[in-house]
């Protein structure tokens, strides 16, 4: 299991286009990925509808944990994603 | 075909989901933000609204009403994840122009008022007003029919969903 924290900078948030990036992102990884915000309840982050409903806003932290095989290189990608574009 | 037949026929049957507003039912293809063109987030139908109401496609619950009102999430009572977002790139108007009728976890009809916005304000700003209405599940579906090329009113027909 490995998780990555990240900040939220983009002033829109994760509205439904960077929601619709983060999951295809999210669902070249083998293991499992979640994501939750503020000790929340962690959901699927390969689901589009989940990642949405978390309404993450700018400046608020996101945790994504990753578990399975190829967790450390998956770690990696999404991180390399949350700073490119959110 | 009646109903007994259709269910009889050994064909799978297709969940409807009706027009979100009235308005030219269009190939998704044809948007141009590629979130929706590029079906990243899932198969679709887009309008190209004529009136300034968005309505439930089906009997479902509310999954997310987006607090901007320029989008809103659903979860149909058959099981589709529905988006349906209020033009391109208007999350930027940051609620201007956009009065919510439902609410999250709220339970609607097919054919209840979601949303209302200023259709006419909003092309004056610059934005396109065309409406992609996806599914975000799509891959729990055979195939996602979209039925374009005509003039609707909310609630016309305009996708059709296969197991």
């Amino acid at each position: 299991m490995k998780e990555v924290k990240y900040v939220i900078t983009d002033p829109l948030g994760i509205h439904a286009r960077p929601a619709g990036l983060l999951v295809k992102e999210a669902a070249k990884c083998a293991c499992k990925v979640t994501i939750s915000v503020g000790g929340g309840a962690a959901v699927d982050a390969k689901r589009i509808m989940g990642v949405m409903r978390l309404a993450v806003k700018q400046g608020m932290e996101i945790t994504m944990a990753f578990d399975g095989p190829d967790e450390d290189a998956a770690a990696d990608a999404l991180e390399a994603f949350l700073k490119a574009n959110l | 075909m009646g109903f007994f037949d259709k269910l009889f026929s050994g064909k799978s049957k297709e969940t409807e989901l009706g027009a979100p507003a009235a308005g030219e039912a269009v190939p998704i293809r044809e948007v141009s933000d590629p979130t929706f063109g590029e079906e990243i987030l899932g198969k679709g139908v887009a309008i190209r609204p004529t009136g300034n109401r968005i309505f439930s496609p089906c009997d479902a619950t509310v999954d997310l009403m987006f607090d901007t009102g320029h989008a809103v999430s659903l979860k149909g009572d058959d099981g589709s994840e529905i988006l349906i977002h209020v033009g391109l790139e208007t999350v930027a108007l940051k609620g201007k122009y956009f009065k919510v009728f439902a609410k999250t976890d709220e339970h609607v009809s097919k054919g209840q008022l979601l949303i209302e916005f200023d259709r006419e304000a909003i092309a004056a700003e610059g934005y396109d007003t065309i409406t992609p209405m996806v599914i975000c599940n799509t891959a729990d579906y055979q195939a996602v029919n979209a039925y374009t090329g005509k003039t609707v009113a909310a609630g016309d027909t305009v996708l059709g969903l296969v197991k």
